[in-house]
């Protein structure tokens, strides 16, 4: 379809085009050990333009890493308990990450970044897929909180997983822009998680096992990478490699 | 502390050999055939058709990644000893040798989507016999494949229902 293709192509020169950095990094680096993964996600918007919500986010990430290898999501929250109670809604070996994100807010006639926390647990299978529940928690300037689901699906290689999400949009002031997500980061592992578990009555903590690292590193490194469409019906893609960590 | 860790650890394999035991009832395999072929050559075996239901219990080996190497006890129509590779990812695809009590032994893959996460993952799917030694050389069949992973000590309970093995 040329015709088509040459009649799109101004309208698409016309929009703004967003760019995006993917970062990415294990903690500790260490194959074979059990490792918290951490990725982040930037988006910028050409000067002059207004940045345009996202649409559907997608995640890959390496091959040869598994949740279901770890102790991570032990058990798993229901997103309308989430919805009614917040982070009290979710049993404590639920969490599986926390992180941050940044949104703009239209505020009278300029944009204002709204920063919330992110906390990530483990929800129910979808139709066999296994499923990560965001909660933000925004304050300033506009009190919300924030929950989207990201399926985990199959993915290609080099890839081993695709965190798949359609972040819900947020609507801001009467007839201005919805709330723009521009930066999100966040760890998905064991680090700083505290697990909890009856043992004869008593209640016991327990640093749950976090994601393995393979004991091989992959040529290239462990590789990750994102795609956005955002509601201007723009799109933006990134990628990142975490290196291969020497041997000791 | 370490000892109440191991009790718990046992005390958490056995309900998930429970929960994977109500998950399926078994029923008992028997031999059900053997083809008409017995003079052409005077040493060819009689093929023969097992119907088979067996059950592993597995502890884990070691693990790398995704990577669950397991090894255990096999109870029911060919009882002996398996060592299973699970790739443990958005879905489970396994490996499998099981060295049959008396002799030989039977390899074979899998693949099963998960059905619940959470403490007991647990999967379903169908897996194929590829090969074998011994008696089961040439050996191929195929059947459903159900398994429980208790997460917190990765042991494994896995159940073949309704396999059929032609040697």
């Amino acid at each position: 379809m040329p015709a088509a293709t040459q009649a799109s192509a101004p309208t698409a020169q016309a929009l703004a085009t967003h760019t995006v950095r993917l970062s990415a990094a294990f903690s500790p680096e260490r194959l074979g050990a059990g490792t918290t993964i951490r990725f982040g996600l930037q988006v910028s918007t050409p000067a002059g333009h207004e940045p345009s919500p996202v649409t559907e986010l997608q995640v890959l990430l390496p091959a040869g890493l598994s949740i279901a290898t770890s102790d991570l999501g032990l058990e798993t929250c229901v997103p309308s308990k989430l919805e009614q109670s917040g982070l009290a809604g979710c049993p404590a070996n639920s969490l599986m990450g926390r992180g941050s994100a940044a949104a703009e807010v239209p505020f009278g006639t300029a944009f204002v970044t709204e920063r919330a926390p992110l906390t990530l647990f483990s929800g129910p299978l979808q139709d066999g897929h296994p499923q990560l529940l965001f909660f933000a928690s925004g304050e300033l300037p506009v009190l919300a909180d924030i929950i989207f689901a990201a399926l985990v699906l199959p993915a290609h290689a080099p890839f081993g997983g695709l965190l798949n999400t359609t972040p819900p949009l947020i609507p801001s002031v009467p007839e201005g822009p919805d709330v723009a997500l521009v930066r999100l980061q966040t760890t998905i592992g064991a680090k700083g998680i505290t697990y909890y578990e009856r043992l004869k009555g008593k209640t016991i903590s327990f640093h749950p096992r976090s994601i393995l690292l393979p004991k091989s590193c992959p040529h290239g490194g462990f590789a990750f990478a994102a795609h956005l469409t955002f509601q201007d019906a723009t799109h933006a893609s990134a990628g990142t490699a975490v290196p291969c960590p020497r041997s000791r | 502390m370490m000892q109440q860790l191991r009790a718990s650890r046992r005390a958490i394999a056995s309900t998930a050999a429970f929960l994977a035991l109500t998950l399926v009832t078994l029923a008992g395999g028997y031999v059900v055939s053997s083809a008409a072929q017995t003079s052409a050559l005077p040493r060819a075996q009689a093929a023969r058709t097992l119907k088979v239901n067996d059950t592993g219990y597995l502890h884990l080996l070691h693990a790398s990644g995704s990577i669950l190497s397991e090894v255990g006890s096999v109870s029911g129509t060919l009882p002996g000893t398996a060592s299973v590779r699970l790739d443990v990812g958005e879905t489970v695809t396994a490996s499998f040798t099981i060295h049959v009590r008396g002799g030989g032994s039977i390899t074979g893959r899998g693949s099963a989507i998960l059905h619940s996460s959470g403490r007991y993952s647990s999967f379903a799917g169908t897996l194929s016999v590829t090969g074998g030694t011994g008696r089961f050389a040439h050996t191929h069949g195929a059947g459903k494949l159900y398994g429980v992973i208790e997460r917190r000590s990765d042991s494994l309970t896995v159940q073949t229902r309704e396999g059929m093995l032609h040697y």
